[in-house]
């Protein structure tokens, strides 16, 4: 069976960890020194890919519980990364500093969507009156 | 066997009522793209069953006639927002691309899209090609044989589908910048419907410049397919005339 909860969070996790990868390889293509042209065409990619991350972030992390964690560093990475342009003039302070929150965004969704596939597996092997009566039978107990 | 879609959608984080709906959906695999270009790179690559555009009617159908210009044997459809009109209906229909109206009620949204899904099922897993209604280039076989036809084709790094037509049948050769990149004869594909194309003396060819084959089937470079099949060519001939 499938949980609409699930597949929802998990849809939302496999979009913006998408958008972190592609943010990651545009500013791997600015670090990089011996790629001298940096084009329009991947000056508006890294704008719109900015602009989908600012939109939905804050949704997302809020909808996976992840919100408080990571919302600070999310924000860092996409305040300091303006340009591709932008991120080749940073400071190689700066730089270690943004790929180090870059890598804290990316490894705690890599990881909770590892978390999310291992339940869609679990749930697949089951039926829906299989999963509601596993779930009534494991309700706790109230002391009244 | 799960039925694979391709969604284009520009906001799929808050405009996602279908693919929330999708996403429920048993057997049904989905992946999303944001951007036209995203979903002709990702249409390449792999295969799709079927191809929903999801957005605003007008564009949505302008990108659905771009998609069915590179992909004909894809099932495409547009998810539109509101009623649509006359014109847009016809446009659709020319190019045989499906309309469906994203409905209020959540329980007929997921009615629509089930019978999409269903239908699917029933679609023919026809390789994904593209198409350009114009032949650039119609021929003889009697005139030019396959192995000059696609000798020429080749050195000037054409891509684009050869269609030959004889008596023994229907084949269809792919080219990709100048290399056969899927060929198939009825249940022969690759280097065995190369090998059997090559034979023919007799039927009709054209050709439509810029249409892509998803699937690849042959890897060898034309040279090599062209030494080899001349060869086994003139040993045919060797048999014929012994």
């Amino acid at each position: 069976m499938r949980d609409k909860e699930l597949e929802t969070r998990l849809r939302l996790l496999t979009l913006q960890l998408d958008n972190w990868k592609k943010l990651h390889d545009l500013i791997t293509y600015g670090l990089d020194k011996t790629k001298p042209i940096i084009s329009s065409e991947q000056e508006h990619q890294f704008t719109e890919i900015r602009a989908n991350l600012l939109q939905e972030t804050e949704h997302i992390f809020g909808e996976l519980n992840i919100l408080a964690e990571l919302s600070g560093k999310a924000m860092n990475v996409l305040q300091r990364s303006v340009s591709v342009r932008g991120v080749r003039d940073l400071t190689s302070e700066d730089m270690r500093r943004l790929e180090m929150e870059w890598n804290a965004v990316f490894t705690k969704l890599g990881v909770a969507q590892g978390q999310l596939k291992a339940r869609r597996k679990q749930l697949a092997g089951q039926t829906a009156f299989a999963y509601y009566l596993g779930r009534l039978f494991r309700r706790p107990a109230i002391a009244c | 066997m799960e039925t694979r879609l391709l969604i284009l959608n520009a906001d799929p984080v808050f405009h996602d009522r279908a693919l929330a709906i999708l996403d429920t959906l048993e057997e049904v695999e989905t992946r999303i793209v944001r951007t036209f270009a995203e979903s002709v790179q990702v249409l390449m690559a792999e295969n799709f069953d079927g191809f929903i555009v999801e957005g605003e009617s007008a564009l949505a159908i302008e990108q659905a006639t771009n998609a069915r210009q590179h992909f004909p044997s894809l099932k495409i459809v547009c998810l539109i927002l509101y009623r649509h009109e006359a014109e847009i209906a016809a446009a659709a229909e020319q190019q045989e691309i499906g309309l469906l109206h994203r409905a209020r009620s959540e329980r007929r949204l997921r009615q629509t899209l089930a019978s999409f899904v269903r239908s699917l099922d029933s679609h023919s897993c026809t390789p994904a090609e593209g198409i350009d209604p114009c032949h650039s280039l119609i021929g003889n076989l009697n005139q030019f044989s396959a192995a000059e036809i696609l000798q020429m084709s080749c050195l000037s790094q054409r891509s684009g589908r050869f269609t030959f037509k004889s008596g023994r049948g229907n084949s269809e050769i792919y080219l990709q910048q100048g290399s056969v990149r899927h060929a198939v004869f009825g249940s022969l594909e690759g280097e065995s419907a190369v090998a059997e194309i090559f034979r023919w003396r007799q039927g009709r060819f054209y050709f439509e410049e810029g249409i892509i084959s998803q699937e690849q089937t042959v890897d060898r470079p034309w040279a090599h397919l062209l030494i080899d099949n001349l060869q086994k060519l003139d040993e045919t001939l060797e048999l014929v005339s012994v």
